[in-house]
């Protein structure tokens, strides 16, 4: 996995919807946020399940079971929650309105 | 008595001699049993949880019990001690199912609602709903929703909780008797756990309490004491009532030429039997004097423990209440965290001492069992506590109930009887 892997189009995310998928078997989240495409790995850190099936807001996606916060931009988990984790982030580029994710962290 | 006098059900009043009397309607009556849980172990009292070196690390738990309410004893990040009810703040469900282990956080089966290691709730699930439906009210505030948490005294390796604000001091409800006591057994050397045993008991709790205020009983029912030169009655021993009979402590100083001595008391005790034979004689003739005053005894620390000093035998008798008929006695055998190989050894040896199946305690258990039928089915009845007498003074001898006494002078007080 050390790879640009295509994604998705650019087209697919939308300001304040997390869009879930994965690159060989990793479940990842694209975000779009203040002009920028993002990807943070999808996994909560504290419980296994999705962070995208939560809130996502001010730049900080909650997840769904117990309200752990984490930066979408940098991964930190935010003190408060059950987690004390960060999750991964991933770089990703954008060519010819194709998303790429290099799932190398 | 008349026939109608037995079959009238018995007025909840002390009879007219008072502490030489017990009314055997206490060991079963639904309601008292209630009150005693309220005005004592849910109370302004200090019960024991469990030994520090049951919870090692930050993350470390232990289940325990107050009263018949379930906690968890566990170890904070910071390294203190925490007790909150095993109790989820959500619809009452058990939290935590493990004895013992180490966690990150405290979850919920049932809802899976996480609470941080002092009883905060961190999170719920869904508590934003699924696809915009469902989930809490905007208001709910979690801060309003955590664990129950006692307050928590740690005295030496010992661990001690209360439900109650107004409970005095841990060294101020102990007083200095028992803390002195409490101190040489837990208090001077790190400890280090040598392992459990636990057992139902179907009779009432505080028959088990006085029990182990009954030195009267002692050499007559378990003849292994008598036998091997434990204990016998011509034997140097004190019996001390302490805190208007709250506590009490019990010991004697240890004679290796005990079990060698002839005397007048020694042929009258039935109980000596010379036909037995223990395989290992280890158990009871290698003492190491580990405390250097050649004591042996044990205390009361109302309302939960015994802690008992055998030889070399250290433990802890955890009575947990299980209503009125029942209740749970939880062993605890310590020792301290630089014993060497031999004094390892000689602990777990003597480990088989005491417990459900001890050479000197399995008789209690059983004969309790057997009495709470027997008391239930007289609760008019009364109990005779007249050896050494009709007072609650110290004694220097085996042969009284004055501890027996002493404690319902306290139990009457305390709950208006």
């Amino acid at each position: 996995m050390t790879d640009w892997t295509r994604v998705a189009d650019e087209g697919d995310v939308t300001e304040g919807e997390p869009f879930p998928t994965e690159i060989d078997g990793v479940e990842i989240a694209l975000y779009r946020m203040e002009g920028d495409i993002l990807a943070m790995g999808d996994i909560c850190t504290h419980e296994h399940v999705r962070l995208s099936t939560g809130w996502f807001e001010d730049g900080r996606i909650e997840c769904p079971l117990h309200q752990s916060c984490f930066e979408v931009r940098t991964g930190k988990c935010v003190p408060g929650g059950p987690a004390w984790q960060d999750v991964p982030v991933y770089a990703v580029k954008i060519k010819d309105g194709e998303i790429y994710v290099k799932a190398s962290s | 008595m008349t026939t109608a006098a037995i079959e009238t059900p018995p007025a909840k009043c002390w009879p007219e001699d008072g502490i030489t009397r017990v009314p055997a309607w206490i060991y079963s009556d639904p309601d008292i049993y209630a009150r005693e849980m309220q005005t004592f172990h849910y109370g302004k009292t200090w019960n024991f949880v469990g030994l520090d070196c049951e919870v090692p690390e930050p993350g470390s738990f232990k289940r325990s019990w107050v009263g018949e309410r379930p906690v968890i004893m566990v170890r904070d990040h910071d390294g203190t001690i925490n007790v909150v009810e095993n109790r989820c703040a959500h619809r009452g469900s058990l939290i935590c199912w493990e004895t013992r282990g180490k966690a990150r956080d405290l979850s919920c089966p049932y809802h899976h609602w996480s609470y941080d290691l002092k009883g905060n709730l961190m999170g719920l699930p869904f508590l934003r709903g699924a696809q915009g439906k469902g989930g809490m009210p905007r208001g709910f505030d979690k801060s309003q929703h955590g664990l129950t948490r006692l307050r928590v005294a740690v005295r030496g390796g010992t661990v001690w909780a209360t439900y109650s604000e107004d409970t005095l001091s841990f060294e101020e409800y102990t007083g200095p008797e028992i803390l002195e006591r409490l101190d040489r057994l837990v208090s001077r050397r790190p400890l280090r756990l040598v392992g459990y045993s636990r057992q139902m008991v179907k009779s009432n709790w505080k028959l088990y309490w006085e029990n182990s205020r009954d030195p009267y009983h002692a050499t007559l029912m378990h003849p292994f004491l008598s036998t091997f030169g434990i204990l016998r009655t011509d034997g140097d021993y004190h019996s001390v009532p302490l805190e208007g009979g709250k506590h009490e402590y019990t010991y004697s100083q240890f004679d290796p030429e005990l079990r060698n001595r002839t005397s007048e008391a020694s042929q009258q005790i039935k109980s000596i039997s010379n036909d037995l034979k223990i395989q290992d004689t280890e158990v009871v003739t290698s003492v190491i004097d580990e405390f250097n005053d050649g004591m042996m005894g044990a205390f009361q620390l109302f309302p939960t423990v015994l802690v008992q000093q055998y030889f070399n035998c250290l433990v802890v008798r955890h009575m947990i209440p299980k209503g009125p008929g029942a209740h749970e006695l939880a062993w605890t055998y310590f020792g301290y965290a630089d014993d060497d190989e031999k004094m390892r050894e000689l602990r777990l040896k003597q480990s088989n001492l005491v417990g459900p199946a001890g050479f000197v305690s399995l008789e209690d258990s059983e004969v309790l069992s057997l009495m709470q039928p027997v008391v239930e089915s007289r609760p008019d009845s009364q109990q005779v506590l007249e050896m050494g007498g009709h007072g609650t003074g110290a004694q220097s001898t085996m042969m009284t109930e004055t501890l027996i006494r002493a404690f319902y002078e306290f139990y009457r007080r305390e709950m208006k009887l």
